[in-house]
């Protein structure tokens, strides 16, 4: 992942937290393990020494182990809640979006994912969005799970039906970001792909604008069609 | 005192012998019950072996259509069913079922039907999950997430038989987990109290608890999903009073539960084994048992780190991450104290040690990885990815393999009377090692640095994964080879392994004091428990005895100046 968003950049710190502390773990437990299995062999022909316990030792063990996972504990309060922290709308994003973040509501259904803008325009696959601008993002299913997945912007999150689930995220970086979804939802649940263009906020204004005008062209000759008797 | 009269004759013949599957069939013994399941459980060990190298072959190539997507979903959800409720789970409570009651000096076990039933109603659950191919599998995924599995999603019946038979496996589980649990409360040799109870025996009493307590949460679910989706319910639908997330809430409980079940069990039996093969006790006994029982306790508790991207507020995740955090300390002391009761000790490198520090190893992986998934933010990313896979593919075939091998290695002279061969043990742990580190961390990759999705049937070329995918679908073949190496070893052991005795490894504990394979009533005599190693004080007063007698003839035979 290369992230692209404030929120994005917190998730990537905390990942390399994480790992860190994951590989911590796993070279202490196997050079000690592997340390004492070659150490210790029969072929060695002491005799076992046959110790118990050791009360002070477990102690000690246990007080650094505690000290360890309340020191994860802290840090991923602290790195989650400045990811989930509401971004606010820089000097070149979208002007209509500095006192409260751009509303988009993403609806996921088998198996593809529609977008719809505060103007009434829609998309498919594709959410379009003004750069340096914060956006919150409803998610939504009309039939089972999706997980809306485009993690170089954004959290991942679950599209439940019935449920409404928001996420923030801002934009920093022009460009067009690949996601996908992450919960099995059927057959083409792989081909569930999705992508972010992150444009200037003219060009936002733009395409919004020409989707609605486009889209109310369509309709209008569906019911002109529909009217005109040339539609059952 | 009027003299004894004889002994009255009751019968006028030998029963009639009946042939060795009828036997086995109609028994309640707990080492016929045990058998059947630990046998079933290696038959579907490779199954589910093929049905992965089958998945791997779709994922060879970007876009590939080797498999069908509904092919491919089939295969995942039989996958998911046969490696938990068929391989994982049996395997592991035939080996409680078989052992536990012999670590225990108990000549039988307290509720023989119900565990006879337990097994029955398992085998019932296995036939009707492969009796689906006869119509059509389920193609929901492996914890299959409501709602994709109403009636209006999915309307063959492929869930519903999934439904039907993970749950007679699940009641069978519980019902054998009851037995159990009255046999290792009740049956106890003499002396043996609480505090001295063999590792393992522990491990399965706790083991024996969480299943009575996660088992009827998913039993309750399974009842929910299929009124759902045959009497027109509304438990997992959304609106109207239903609701998607139950199904999460519940099902992941169980699933969690599972996990941690697994791993109780594979440091259990590891315990067991170094401890003998090192010729030690086990470092500080009552903090691992402990901690064995914590872990069952917190682990479950932690079952909302798999809903960590669903709407379920944020103090619930960070809630989730708490317990998982806190897992650490348990989990941390348990391997702590095994490192140490190897550390001073003289270690024999025989089959099953090598398995034990092999589970170690991979256990240590998985778990170090669901550490990191479990800080919410990262888990964000990482969450249904094929990081997430890895991490439960290293920790649970850690625990249930290379841990169950390492308990198979160890007790199969017990319950055959033959060792398994130390050189095709050899042969098959390094191929599964590799075999797992060629498969799972290339996955790791994937998932931590391209968000390769998991359960899908194809990726697309260009998004950076095609390599890591076609090292994986090449370690597949290695693992399926050791595994294979491991299955077949155990068949031709049976008949033709070296004899063992009854005591091949110096073991510690009361079954090693029966014959190999037991009788059907365990033991003639028990020696009386004045320890947590009963056997071990039988041989050192033996020594002393020995010793003594021969200082005595020593001086005896001294010349008189």
């Amino acid at each position: 992942m290369t992230p692209h968003s404030p929120g994005a950049d917190q998730i990537d710190t905390l990942l390399w937290i994480g790992f860190v502390a994951a590989v911590i773990l796993v070279v202490a437990v196997n050079a000690a393990l592997f340390y004492a299995v070659r150490r210790f062999r029969s072929e060695r022909g002491a005799a076992p020494r046959q110790l118990l316990s050791g009360r002070k030792l477990q102690f000690r063990v246990g007080a650094v182990l505690t000290i360890f996972a309340a020191l994860l504990f802290i840090l991923g309060v602290v790195f989650t809640d400045k990811a989930r922290e509401a971004p606010s709308t820089g000097e070149a994003g979208l002007a209509s979006a500095k006192t409260e973040p751009l509303g988009i509501k993403a609806t996921g259904q088998q198996w593809l994912w529609r977008y719809d803008y505060p103007n009434g325009a829609f998309s498919y696959y594709k959410l379009v969005v003004p750069v340096d601008t914060a956006v919150e993002l409803e998610l939504l299913s009309t039939d089972v799970v999706h997980t809306w997945n485009v993690n170089d912007l954004a959290p991942k999150a679950d599209a439940v039906p019935g449920k409404s689930h928001k996420i923030v995220f801002s934009t920093e970086d022009e460009g067009v970001y690949e996601g996908d979804s992450s919960t099995l939802s059927g057959q083409a649940y792989a081909a569930m792909r999705t992508a972010v263009e992150v444009v200037s906020p003219e060009e936002y204004e733009n395409f919004v604008k020409t989707q609605q005008s486009e889209i109310e062209a369509a309709q209008e000759r569906v019911v002109g069609l529909i009217e005109n008797g040339e539609v059952p | 005192m009027s003299p004894r009269p004889n002994p009255e004759l009751v019968v006028d013949g030998y029963p009639k012998k009946r042939p060795r599957w009828i036997e086995l069939a109609t028994s309640a013994d707990h080492k016929d019950v045990g058998q059947i399941l630990i046998c079933g459980a290696l038959g579907f060990l490779f199954i589910a072996a093929v049905e992965l190298v089958l998945m791997r072959l779709q994922l060879l190539v970007p876009e590939n259509t080797f498999l069908s997507p509904v092919g491919f979903n089939r295969m995942l959800s039989l996958y998911g069913a046969t490696s938990i409720f068929f391989f994982a789970l049996p395997l592991t409570l035939g080996l409680f079922y078989y052992v536990a009651p012999l670590q225990i000096g108990a000549r039988g076990t307290a509720l023989p039907r119900l565990g006879q039933i337990g097994a029955a109603l398992w085998v019932a659950g296995a036939t009707i999950l492969y009796a689906g191919f006869l119509f059509t599998p389920s193609e929901a995924g492996v914890n299959p997430l409501a709602p994709l599995t109403e009636l209006a999603f999915l309307s063959n019946n492929g869930v519903d038989a999934w439904a039907a038979s993970t749950g007679l496996a699940t009641l069978g589980f519980v019902l054998l987990a009851v037995n159990l649990l009255a046999t290792l409360r009740m049956m106890r040799a003499p002396g043996l109290a609480w505090r001295r109870m063999p590792i393992f025996a522990w491990a399965a009493t706790v083991s024996s608890w969480l299943l009575i307590v996660i088992g009827p949460v998913l039993l309750a679910a399974l009842t929910m999903l299929l009124i759902d989706r045959n009497y027109d319910g509304i438990f997992f639908a959304d609106g109207s009073g239903g609701s998607p997330l139950l199904w999460q809430h519940l099902s992941w409980i169980f699933f969690t539960g599972t996990y941690m079940l697994l791993l109780i069990f594979a440091f259990g039996a590891i315990a067991e084994i170094l401890s003998t093969f090192a010729r030690k006790p086990l470092f500080n006994r009552t903090v691992t048992m402990a901690s064995l029982a914590v872990i069952a306790v917190i682990g479950t508790l932690a079952w909302m780190q798999n809903m960590i991207t669903a709407p379920i507020g944020i103090g619930w995740t960070y809630f989730a991450m708490l317990m998982s955090l806190a897992l650490v300390v348990p989990f941390g002391l348990v391997i702590f104290n095994l490192i140490a009761t190897i550390a001073g000790g003289t270690l024999r490198m025989r089959a099953p040690v090598l398995f034990a520090v092999g589970a170690i190893f991979a256990i240590s992986i998985g778990l170090a990885a669901e550490l990191e998934q479990s800080l919410v933010g990262a888990g964000w990313h990482l969450h249904n990815t094929t990081d997430a896979t890895a991490a439960t593919h290293f920790a649970l075939v850690g625990g249930a393999v290379l841990g169950g091998f390492a308990a198979l290695y160890y007790w199969f002279p017990k319950m055959t009377g033959r060792t398994m061969g130390e050189l095709m043990a050899r042969f098959s742990f390094w191929t599964i090692v590799i075999g797992l580190i060629l498969v799972f961390v290339p996955l790791f990759l994937a998932g931590a640095d391209e968000g390769q999705v998991v359960d899908a049937y194809k990726y697309f070329s260009g998004t950076g994964v095609t390599a890591y995918n076609v090292i994986a679908t090449i370690g597949v073949f290695i693992l399926f080879a050791g595994l294979l190496l491991t299955i077949l070893n155990a068949i031709f052991s049976r008949t033709n392994g070296a004899p063992a005795g009854h005591d091949p490894w110096g073991g510690d504990t009361l079954e090693w004091f029966a014959l190999s394979p037991p009788e059907p009533h365990n033991f003639d005599v028990l020696p009386d428990v004045r320890s947590p190693h009963p056997l071990r004080d039988i041989r050192e007063a033996i020594g002393h005895r020995t010793r003594r007698a021969d200082q005595a003839a020593a001086r005896e035979s001294q010349p008189v100046a």
